[in-house]
């Protein structure tokens, strides 16, 4: 059996089983459904991952202890990891070989060459380290935004899979919705399209993964090299080089990808995989030019501390930044989050979403809640997102931390921010018309939102009296909408402060009273008599507000909200506090 | 005979190889081990260390605790209040350092009263430098207002460094968090720390101003400069921040300025009619009795201002100041 | 393009073959890793909580209803097992006469146990009574002097490791074996499950509960006595409610019978009751009472009639405090009669 043979049946394994982790993350114990299916585990093996959070955080979180597996077997056989395991490596792979698979080889072995734009990647990789490793200016984790295994993730779950599911419904019941996913998606394809270029684009120029691997396998004990020096030069063994790492002569074992086409292609059998070095020579150093480095040093170092003069973390906070349930501060959350989208894959209610720049530049693509979108806000009784975040920026609460109950009764419910009425746009307190549409959707006991009864006059509510029995009033007025007072929320008095009576129906001229609770007495002809409205007036108890956005969600004044959650009293941040504890 | 060579070199450098990617290998496994994190982060970490302010009480020496001086010219009053007392020397030793928190909230100008005044803080450090021969007077706030102009405004930014006293205005890195025994609302707060870790006595020093929501602002709410954070949600429950205020802070003394009173409209008065003369300076070791005293000159009682009370049943202090039988004197 | 294959060493396959076992195990390990899940870590099973049920699936009877009460984080490891008024005694033994003559028609009942934790189960009774009434009397004559309310439902109270409640027609029991958190939430997962799909008649009410008036009444405190209430045969379907006056404890009863001659009659043969084992009529100076308290060994009995009620107050240490209260109540059912009657 070929190595290569074997090599691409590494790829259709870990590609599948990759898609097949997306597809299964939903909350259910189903078999195509979350059950025990280890689902982070491309991103805990990514060594990025890890060290990007040791540097941000001066931790290693235990699940991240698979990176330590590849990072050894990097060091040991060299970036195996790009071409048996990357998922995305595997489509730019295949996007590569199906766009160039016409051309004759001379071409190809051209658009296989070494570049030096390939050093482009590690200066990447130089900018995020840098970015992460420097507490003073502040460590910020920005590496997901290019590090190809959370890319992969959140361009699968956030787009493909709501777009693939969209007609079969198998992995939610209805479709999801992800905000500025164009923007994941635009970023995906160019990545995919650029194969079209030059084969493997993202892998040689951009991966900061890549890089990584490119910078610890220089003590590889095997290598791809030549093995004898009679070499015709044909440079077949370059026409499928999937890392432009030049096999034929000076081979860059930092850019290998140990894909073995080479080995495969050449039918003299010049090539293996060995201990020792090509006989045609190997380079293992990067081509990083001190100029590049020391610039992607400043680069990273200074992008911190710019970026933070907005002051986004300090009094600027942006207010519609909700996080989700189990979310750090804000500051140690951005030094865990690397933008997988897995909490927002895994969210039953689809209110989980990827944000966008008006919270920040680091606020990109982190979980935000957006409560118009999904279900129901934040369902009460569910934890689902911080059991799925890798690098517990979202921690893996248990219930009775949520909701504040049993040893977490002293401490109270976990608060997202509160919600607050706008009561200009609200239909009883503006609109004259009954609702409590919040208040009966408000999920926690006793409820947040409470209501105060206030009646009052509708308009053109004063009538004048023509003929008036106990059970109807004949009006002079003949143009009353007919039964609009039929609700049963509509009352009649004589004159304010009186006993009201319940209206249960009308006609244009006449007004059917509650035969249960007549009028004290009978008005006179030509007397008024005022049509009120009854109205439940709601109001948000703070110290209950949990801001779980189920009344944003439900409320009726569907454009704007009357009701929203703003991000104010969230208990992750003990400097946005609403109230004074204890 | 080359290939054996070749063979022996190979064989070489692999084992180099072999070591280097060994060692690197176990570099790796030791930063894995040394930055193990077998729980992930804890909600609400309290992975801040906590400071604690140094007490900088000196032992009470009886009839000597609080001197009430009559009299216009500050600088007199204050010069007789601390003779009264044993002098500045009883209190600040040969090469010690002083720090000295005046009122400086407010980017106000000194004749409407609302900050502590410039001859004030001047005299008291030259005290502190001449009689005391202190090594070193700070003069510092964590003012409302913007810290700079504050200062500025108030004068006391030059009246301290005219005196050689060192400014330290407020920054983020001097700042720790604290949580006060037995405290209800100071738990895991930010204070304004660093100025005051490494002085050896701390002397505070406020006017009297009437205040909307506390009912009175003298030297025990002169501390709230000490917090740092949101600090204004602890509005909510003002009378017990001022108390655990008191509780915290253990300062050498504390001057309450009655010269010019601040009747009506503080903390920010913003009008000369707001003042009115009350012609009196007032030195304690016991802070809660010099407000105490101190709120009679605002037509106040000590039952107006729960938080005296509080702040006695805590002992921070007591608020029957004729038991520490108050020197009374005047100067023309 | 016409390559001759290149031959494949031995080497290049021996690896190439290891490797693919490789790929084989953690295909294997993965697939195993999967079947190791706990849903509870989630929350609530949100996956089906999200799905909608169709009207159909609605209504179900009590057997399908059960089965699918299993909670979260826990398996059945037995059928569903099924008494009637024959075998009750099997299950519950001695406490089955309490049912048997409340009008028990079937007890379903079921285990759940922890699937990680073996000690913690619960058992679940589910007492079909045949009517609303009958359940609420079950459920008030056993209720526990510990007990809790267990908001939002009225007729539901929680000890340290048991649920007791009522619904529709149902008296169901949710017992633990210890008292824990997860054990409870796990119940209520089951309370709500039950409420939700185990149909019952909306409309049943016990008119009675809201004639008590309410001041200083002891919440939770009624109890429905079906027979023999206070060992006298004739009183049956008897309503009692505790009262907290100042310091002392007051028991008032009522009962509504099917007209004011059977109230009356009722009334009458308690009193008589009374006497005859050994009561003393006693004065008092208040007007309605007149001729209807009595002395029982130290402890005051009042009883009248009033509409179609029979009510009064039971073994009370303190007769004024028994006046008092009796006042209240004859009171408040004299309204409830005359607004019934402008009705």
């Amino acid at each position: 059996m070929r190595i290569v043979q074997t090599r691409r049946i590494s790829q259709v394994f870990f590609f599948s089983l990759f898609a097949w982790f997306c597809i299964v993350s939903t909350v259910g114990d189903k078999l195509w459904q979350l059950r025990g299916w280890p689902v982070n585990w491309f991103l805990q093996l990514d060594p990025l991952v890890a060290i990007g959070t040791i540097l941000t955080t001066h931790s290693l979180y235990w699940p991240l202890l698979w990176a330590l597996v590849v990072v050894s077997l990097t060091i040991i056989f060299g970036r195996f990891f790009c071409s048996w395991v990357c998922p995305f490596g595997s489509i730019h792979h295949f996007v590569g070989f199906l766009g160039n698979r016409k051309k004759k080889a001379a071409q190809k072995v051209q658009l296989n060459k070494y570049r030096k734009a390939q050093c482009v990647k590690y200066l990447v990789l130089i900018v995020f380290l840098f970015m992460a490793a420097f507490p003073s200016v502040g460590a910020t984790l920005q590496t997901g935004l290019l590090d190809p295994i959370p890319l992969v993730t959140r361009s699968f779950n956030l787009v493909l899979l709501p777009i693939a599911d969209r007609s079969v419904n198998v992995t939610s019941v209805a479709g999801r919705f992800y905000e500025s996913a164009w923007l994941i998606y635009a970023m995906f394809l160019t990545a995919v399209l650029l194969n079209l270029v030059i084969p493997r684009f993202y892998c040689r120029f951009i991966c900061p993964l890549g890089a990584l691997f490119g910078v610890i396998d220089r003590f590889a004990l095997w290598r791809i090299g030549k093995n004898q020096n009679e070499c015709v030069n044909c440079r077949l063994c370059e026409k499928s080089c999937e890392g432009g790492c030049e096999p034929a002569g000076n081979i860059r074992i930092s850019e290998c990808v140990l894909c073995f086409n080479c080995l495969d292609d050449c039918k003299h059998e010049l090539i293996s995989y060995q201990t020792r070095p090509s006989l045609a020579g190997e380079e293992t150093d990067t081509d990083i030019s001190r100029r590049g480095f020391v610039l992607s040093l400043a680069s990273g170092i200074l992008a911190v501390p710019v970026v933070r003069l907005s002051n986004k973390l300090g009094s600027n906070w942006y207010h519609r930044v909700i996080r989700p349930p189990g979310a750090l501060a804000e500051e140690q959350f951005l030094q865990r989050c690397i933008k997988c989208g897995q909490c927002m894959r895994v969210c039953p209610t689809n209110v989980i979403q990827p944000g966008g720049i008006d919270g920040g530049l680091e606020n990109l693509w982190t979980p935000v809640l957006n409560n118009r979108i999904g279900s129901s806000g934040c369902q009460l009784n569910c934890v689902a997102c911080g059991q799925v975040c890798p690098t517990s920026a979202l921690r893996p609460i248990k219930l009775s931390e949520k909701l504040g109950i049993g040893e977490f009764a002293k401490i109270g419910p976990i608060k997202l921010g509160t919600a607050f009425l706008d009561r200009p746009r609200c239909l009883p307190w503006a609109m004259d018309r009954p609702c409590i549409v919040c208040e009966e959707n408000c999920p926690v006991s006793p409820k947040a939102i409470y209501t105060q009864e206030c009646f009052n006059t509708v308009r053109d509510g004063i009538l004048t009296v023509k003929k008036a029995t106990n059970e109807t009033i004949e009006t002079v007025e003949d143009n009353l909408p007919l039964d609009k007072f039929a609700t049963g929320d509509y009352y009649c008095v004589i004159e304010e402060g009186d006993e009201r009576t319940k209206i249960v129906g009308n006609t244009a001229n006449s007004i059917e009273i509650s035969p249960s609770r007549q009028l004290e007495e009978i008005p006179a002809a030509g007397s008024k008599i005022q049509v009120q409205v009854r109205l439940q007036r709601p109001h948000i108890d703070i110290e209950k507000c949990i801001g779980c956005g189920v009344c944003e969600h439900e409320c009726p004044v569907s454009g704007k909200k009357a009701v929203r959650v703003s991000a104010e009293g969230e208990t992750r941040s003990t400097d946005r506090t609403l109230l004074l504890k204890g | 005979m080359n290939e054996q060579i070749d063979k022996e070199l190979d064989r070489r450098q692999f084992l180099t190889r072999a070591g280097k990617a060994g060692i690197a290998i176990a570099a790796t496994g030791a930063v894995s081990y040394l930055f193990y994190d077998a729980t992930g982060p804890q909600p609400r970490s309290k992975t801040e260390e906590l400071v604690t302010l140094p007490d900088f009480s000196v032992p009470q020496t009886a009839g000597q605790t609080m001197s009430i001086v009559k009299g216009y010219d500050r600088v007199k009053t204050v010069d007789k209040a601390m003779e009264l007392l044993g002098g500045i020397e009883r209190f600040v030793k040969p090469g010690e350092t002083v720090a000295i928190k005046p009122n400086v909230a407010f980017a106000s100008p000194p004749m409407l009263g609302a900050t502590t005044r410039p001859e004030l803080v001047a005299e008291v450090v030259r005290l502190c430098y001449s009689r005391g021969r202190a090594k070193q007077v700070y003069v510092t706030d964590n003012p409302i207002n913007d810290p700079a102009s504050c200062f500025r405004l108030s004068g006391i930014g030059k009246a301290a460094s005219r005196t050689g006293a060192k400014v330290i205005l407020p920054k983020d890195n001097l700042f720790g968090h604290t949580t006060l025994t037995g405290g209800k609302l100071i738990r895991n707060w930010p204070i304004f720390f660093e100025p005051f870790k490494k002085v050896h006595k701390l002397i505070g020093i406020a006017p009297i101003k009437h205040h909307h929501r506390s009912g009175a602002s003298m030297t025990m709410k002169n501390w709230y400069g000490l917090l740092g954070g949101r600090r204004n949600i602890f509005h909510q429950d003002i009378n017990t921040i001022i108390c655990e205020l008191a509780m915290m802070v253990k300062p050498t003394l504390v001057i309450l300025d009655g010269t010019q009173v601040m009747m009506t409209n503080g903390p920010t008065g913003g009008s000369i009619s707001d003042l009115r003369r009350a012609d009196t300076l007032i030195a304690s070791c016991d802070m809660v009795a010099a407000d105490s005293y101190g709120c009679s000159l605002l037509d106040l009682k000590v039952a107006d201002l729960p938080y005296l009370t509080k702040a006695d049943r805590a002992g921070a202090g007591t608020t029957n100041y004729e038991s520490l039988k108050p020197i009374l004197a005047t100067v023309s | 393009m016409g390559l001759v294959r290149r031959r494949v060493r031995r080497p290049e396959s021996a690896i190439s073959f290891c490797l693919m076992a490789v790929l084989v195990f953690t295909g294997l390990g993965v697939f195993i890793k999967q079947s190791d899940f706990e849903m509870a870590r989630f929350g609530v099973d949100v996956a089906t909580a999200e799905l909608p049920l169709r009207e159909s699936e609605k209504s179900k009877d009590d057997q399908t209803v059960l089965s699918s009460t299993v909670p979260m984080g826990f398996q059945s490891p037995s059928k569903i097992e099924i008494y009637n008024t024959e075998n009750l005694y099997e299950k519950i033994n001695g406490k089955a006469p309490l049912y048997t003559e409340s009008g028990f028609e079937k007890l379903s009942t079921q285990r759940f146990v922890n699937t990680t934790d073996e000690s913690l189960w619960a058992e679940l009774y589910v007492y079909d009574m045949g009517t609303v009434k009958n359940a609420f009397s079950v459920y008030s004559v056993q209720r526990r002097a510990e007990a809790e309310p267990f908001p939002p439902m009225r007729f539901a109270y929680k000890t340290s490791n048991a649920l007791y409640f009522v619904h529709g027609k149902y008296y169901i029991e949710l017992v633990g074996s210890a008292e824990s958190d997860e054990l409870f939430r796990a119940m209520a997962e089951v309370t709500r499950k039950i409420r939700a799909n185990l149909t019952v008649d909306p409309d049943a009410e016990i008119a009675e509960l809201a004639l008590f008036p309410q001041e200083d009444f002891v919440s939770g405190s009624i109890k429905l006595y079906l027979v023999n209430a206070f060992g006298f045969e004739g009183l049956t379907d008897i309503f009692t409610a505790r009262y907290k006056l100042g310091d002392e404890t007051v028991a008032a009863f009522l009962s509504r019978r099917s007209n004011a001659q059977d109230a009356q009659a009722v009334a009458k043969s308690y009193y008589e009751f009374l006497i005859n084992n050994g009561a003393t009529p006693k004065q008092t100076a208040k007007k309605i009472l007149e001729g209807k308290i009595v002395d029982f060994y130290g402890t005051t009995e009042i009883v009248f009639a009033i509409g179609p009620f029979v009510a009064g107050i039971h073994e009370a240490e303190n007769q004024q405090a028994a006046e008092q209260l009796a006042e209240r109540l004859f009171n408040k059912l004299r309204e409830v009669l005359g607004s019934a009657n402008n009705e």
